[in-house]
């Protein structure tokens, strides 16, 4: 215990109520520094203090807040050093960046995209023709018993393959699941990020080229993507 | 995280639409008016897209940081623009409330969260619930509710930790 120790202690639940005006708010963070005990008792009230939001009731935000925030956003990352980030760009299929478009709006784009291909290849298929391959997956059953996906691939692997899956498990709260291409043993992030509804279900637009590809990988990252899979495949397609 | 704060406009979009929702309830529930709670919330992403508050994964989760964010900000709109006016949230509150349309999984869980949380708040005695909610949610400090409710301020701060230790209690943090 330090000296001062006392005087400080009852500030711990103001503290974390935000209810110590500024300066004796710095003086107490100052304290906490030298203080084992305070913080010890500041990490255990912690939890109660940061269930308060959760009480609040929902309210939806109007959709104008984010198309304000969005703009901005992307004026100023247009003005910083390095332009755009490039690597994790999901793309139309044109090959234009989904500018407007969430995570979200990619799978609906790719889950509209798959039907679209589902009809191409019940077309192709009735009458004997058809230019697409499918190749299912190697799921890892341990961690989704029942899942199952399948790549659906343009003819001579050109762009837009589409990634359809079932019965996998939700990625985890701020997770999201990732694909990824392997060439030459080394996996590259494939710009498709994709989460899943109910039934485990859902669909991602794989964009750029796959020729050369030895596989497509897809594991479960934190929100926005990794650069590199921080742990095994889920699921596996094999392409070579 | 990461790509956020390294600028990459698609994972703030996505880090928006996880936690817009909640930053917008909370701000609302402390400023009682949609139009300061847009500009809290606003204030608050950019400063997050502008790596001005910086996240540290050891202090908990990212939805925790970014609620802790919103709340230091509505905190700061409620002590420098607003007058504290306790009637507004009830008269406004009415007329502009609309629930959140999504109910997801995940948003089922929180919502069984959202429960018990109120449950453990209205479960303090009410000189307790009332201290906590008057500096958490009307942004007051201990001086100002002391005065409001006429005791000293060494009795404000007691009944807060009294209220935080058995929320805690409450909500499952005997092991900490």
């Amino acid at each position: 215990m330090r000296a001062g120790h006392e005087q400080y202690d009852e500030n711990i639940a103001p503290y974390l109520l935000g209810a110590l005006p500024e300066l004796e708010a710095q003086l107490f963070e100052r304290h906490l520094e030298t203080c084992p005990d305070c913080r010890l008792a500041l990490e255990r009230l912690r939890v109660a203090a940061e269930a308060l939001p959760q009480a609040v009731e929902p309210l939806e935000p109007p959709p104008e807040l984010k198309e304000s925030l969005m703009q901005t956003v992307w004026a100023e990352a247009e003005t910083r050093p390095g332009g755009l980030p490039k690597r994790h760009a999901a793309r139309s299929l044109l090959g234009r960046p989904l500018r407007l478009g969430s995570a979200r709006a990619v799978v609906a784009t790719a889950c509209a995209l798959a039907i679209g291909v589902g009809i191409g290849i019940a077309v192709g298929n009735g009458g004997g023709g058809g230019g697409h391959e499918t190749v299912s997956a190697r799921v890892d059953h341990s961690r989704a018993p029942s899942g199952d996906a399948t790549l659906t691939l343009p003819a001579g692997k050109a762009g837009g393959a589409i990634l359809t899956v079932h019965g996998l498990p939700d990625p985890g709260p701020g997770r999201v699941y990732e694909a990824w291409v392997e060439r030459q043993g080394r996996m590259h992030p494939a710009g498709a990020l994709f989460s899943v509804g109910s039934g485990g279900s859902g669909a991602a637009a794989i964009p750029g080229s796959l020729e050369g590809a030895q596989a497509i990988a897809v594991t479960a990252e934190p929100d926005g993507g990794s650069s590199q899979p921080t742990q095994a495949p889920l699921l596996t397609v094999n392409l070579s | 995280m990461l790509l956020v704060q390294g600028g990459d406009p698609r994972a703030f979009e996505v880090l928006y639409d996880r936690h817009g929702g909640a930053a917008f309830s909370l701000a609302y529930r402390m400023v009682g008016r949609r139009a300061v709670a847009e500009d809290v919330v606003q204030e608050s992403f950019l400063s997050i897209w502008r790596s001005k508050a910086r996240y540290e994964p050891e202090r908990g989760s990212v939805r925790t940081w970014v609620l802790g964010v919103v709340h230091h900000r509505a905190i700061d709109a409620l002590r420098h623009h607003l007058r504290h006016d306790r009637r507004r949230a009830e008269v406004e509150g009415i007329e502009e409330r609309q629930e959140a349309r999504e109910l997801t999984d995940i948003e089922a869980a929180r919502r069984e969260q959202a429960t018990d949380v109120r449950a453990a708040l209205s479960s303090l005695p009410g000189e307790q619930s009332r201290v906590i909610e008057l500096a958490y949610y009307g942004g007051f400090t201990h001086t100002q509710i002391a005065e409001m409710l006429d005791v000293a301020t060494g009795t404000v701060k007691g009944r807060m930790r009294l209220g935080l230790e058995k929320m805690r209690r409450q909500l499952g943090g005997d092991a900490a």
